[in-house]
């Protein structure tokens, strides 16, 4: 039942019905995902990552609705994060390495995830079994990212959309690319010393 | 009569303390408000942002909204952006491309170069030009539109120097962050957040605070970032102030310019291009003395940093640029604008990895800026308190009580204005001093040099 329909907003895409197995891995993922984010469980997040991970969360600009973003020239072009497992890494080291202030007392952070949208993937070269080692799923969320942080300012909110790439590995499910769609131009969070 | 705040403020300024409360006082927020941002040169943007005709981006000083753009002949203007008519803001967006700006509540219609195109029923509303001539009307300018580098600065109103002035001999400084080669930067960005922390704390750190680096960004050490295993490294390098700005420096190992450009990361093509740009000072700084540019101030609120972390696990270490403003929202509000900068002539793969160089240091999700504002938001938040109006801090860092300094000035520094090697809060107490200057309205208190800089 996948398959593109074009509407008022372009090509809108229709999800896998939430019993597919390809639902029900990527949903049971992000679940576990989320709840080793907000335990801090940063090393053991990092091991549900493919050594080829891309990390995108783009900084969203305010145009005009007619305005293509095409147009828009390179210094347009910017993130707040464009990480690979190295700097993904090396965030982590840094969480849990003691001396990292921002968060120290640390975030008190809930990722609410919902939404969840499941996509078959083309893979190359293609893949006999859909769920088999080697296959690939596109996996759309939301999230409201809540964090709170010491005693005396208020809490943040943190609104995004996601979309992944989940591969089966030889080692299991591991997300191979995430890029983050923020709903704020200006962000009203301190920094970004968390994951989403 | 009781003195008013401005003058408080500058008697403990100039003993080298800070009334606590100026971290978080409306009223003081008020001065600089009415004061400071209206006349002075405050930067809003750079040339690489709007390369085309008819592109724009907004900015703001304070609360005033200007739209900076390049009109259909490729000149660069900035317009408040607000309608003659109404009052409503003509453009909404942060960027784009556009030939006209057009008001959504009666149609006012203004070209690219903020002139007054067209109103409907021109003829019939007005009388035409005889009761509203269109050629007469634009969107308001400051006073003052000058670029230097690409770095578009305004001013709102006259400040009585030309930019160039203004800048004097920091240019020296600025040039090895803007001008390393003929094309100079191009920025990418900004990225845009805001935190509960004042305005000026950021431009402090970054006009001379290397005492912070050991312990601020331990961590940041402690993971292997940097060539360098010790961060109190820093406390070799030079502070340098120089009129309206000042900044901190690395001291790199033993070479020639060439090894001491490789040693941060700089491929020999861009090294070239520099040591044929640069002058024979600015070499002489980085080739025979060492010293290279990190963190800088340019008053009041624009700052840069240059550092050189390890971007690929077991590989070199790659420079990266980044031009940030403070700008100030409330007392205990700053929207923080930070773009990345790079050489435009620079090599594409050393654009890639200078800008994932950006990324993991500084910018919204950046290793070092992110404890930095957190110091920052907990210093806005204490200096919000009534007790802040009793606690001077001390900001004497380098002064002896009778006067004296710990050390003295470099005799043979290159470049000009003062400098000296290791920690002290000289760069501070000059930023603070300028600023205070700025806290009188125009012809009262002490503004001597108001727009020149301060005192070694």
């Amino acid at each position: 039942m996948t398959g593109t329909t074009s509407g008022s907003g372009g090509k809108f895409r229709t999800s896998l019905p939430h019993d597919d197995p390809r639902h029900l891995i990527a949903h049971h993922f992000l679940n576990e995902e989320a709840a080793l984010l907000d335990a801090a469980a940063w090393h053991l997040w990092l091991e549900l990552l493919t050594p080829d991970i891309t990390y995108l969360m783009p900084v969203r600009v305010t145009t005009m609705a007619d305005t293509d973003p095409s147009t828009l020239g390179t210094h347009a072009r910017m993130d707040h994060f464009a990480e690979d497992l190295y700097s993904l890494r090396k965030r982590v080291e840094r969480l849990s390495g003691g001396h990292a202030w921002t968060e120290d007392p640390p975030s008190r952070t809930r990722h609410l995830v919902t939404n969840v949208r499941t996509f078959t993937a083309e893979t190359d070269p293609p893949v006999p079994e859909p769920t088999g080692v080697g296959a690939v799923v596109e996996v759309e969320s939301a999230l409201l990212l809540f964090r709170s942080r010491g005693d005396d300012r208020p809490p943040e909110f943190l609104s995004a959309g996601r979309r992944d790439l989940l591969r089966h590995t030889e080692h299991g499910w591991r997300l191979a690319h995430r890029s983050v769609t923020v709903d704020e131009s200006v962000l009203r969070t301190q920094n970004l010393a968390i994951l989403l | 009569m009781r003195p008013g705040p401005a003058e408080e403020i500058s008697a403990a300024i100039s003993e080298g303390m800070i009334p606590a409360h100026v971290y978080g006082d409306p009223e003081v927020f008020e001065l600089e408000r009415r004061n400071l941002f209206p006349r002075t040169w405050v930067f809003l943007g750079h040339t690489s942002e709007i390369p085309h005709p008819g592109d724009f981006v907004l900015r703001r000083i304070v609360d005033d909204s200007f739209i900076v753009t390049r009109d259909d002949t490729g000149r660069i203007g900035v317009h408040l952006n607000m309608c003659l008519h109404r009052g409503m803001q003509v453009c909404r967006a942060e960027m784009g491309n556009t030939r006209m700006f057009r008001c959504p509540y009666h149609a006012w219609s203004y070209r690219n170069d903020g002139s007054l195109a067209g109103l409907p029923f021109h003829d019939e509303a007005y009388g035409g030009e005889e009761g509203l001539s269109r050629d007469r009307h634009r969107l308001v300018a400051p006073a003052r539109v000058e670029t230097y580098n690409g770095l578009i600065f305004a001013a709102v109103e006259d400040p009585g120097i030309s930019l160039e002035d203004f800048l004097g001999d920091f240019r020296f400084y600025l040039d090895l962050y803007t001008a390393q080669s003929e094309s100079g930067l191009e920025l990418r960005g900004p990225q845009r957040w805001r935190v509960n922390a004042n305005w000026k704390i950021g431009c402090e750190n970054f006009v001379g605070d290397m005492y912070h680096t050991p312990y601020t960004h331990r961590s940041v050490v402690d993971i292997g970032l940097f060539r360098e295993p010790k961060a109190h490294k820093r406390k070799e390098g030079v502070l340098y102030h120089c009129g309206v700005g000042g900044g901190t420096t690395y001291k790199l190992p033993p070479g020639d310019f060439t090894e001491r450009m490789r040693y941060v990361g700089y491929p020999d093509i861009m090294i070239d291009r520099m040591a044929a740009l640069w002058s024979e000072p600015q070499r002489r700084m980085v080739g025979d003395d060492g010293f290279m540019v990190s963190a800088a101030t340019l008053f009041p609120n624009l700052s840069l940093v240059h550092n050189w972390p390890i971007v690929r696990e077991g590989e070199d270490v790659v420079p990266f640029i980044s031009l940030r403003q403070w700008h100030p929202v409330s007392a205990t509000e700053t929207e923080v604008l930070s773009w990345f900068a790079v050489d435009a002539e620079a090599p594409d793969d050393f654009k890639a990895d200078s800008y994932k160089a950006y990324l993991m240091c500084f910018g919204s999700s950046g290793m070092f800026e992110q404890d930095d504002i957190e110091n920052w938001v907990s210093i806005t938040t204490a200096a919000a308190g009534s007790m802040a109006h009793r606690l001077q801090l001390n900001s004497r860092m380098g002064l002896l009580h009778d006067g004296g300094q710990v050390g003295r000035p470099l005799d043979d520094f290159p470049g000009p204005g003062f400098a000296r090697v290791g920690y002290g809060e000289f760069n501070q107490r000059n930023w603070l001093q300028m600023w205070s200057r700025h806290l009188f309205p125009p012809g009262a208190g002490d503004t001597t040099g108001r727009d020149t800089g301060g005192e070694r």
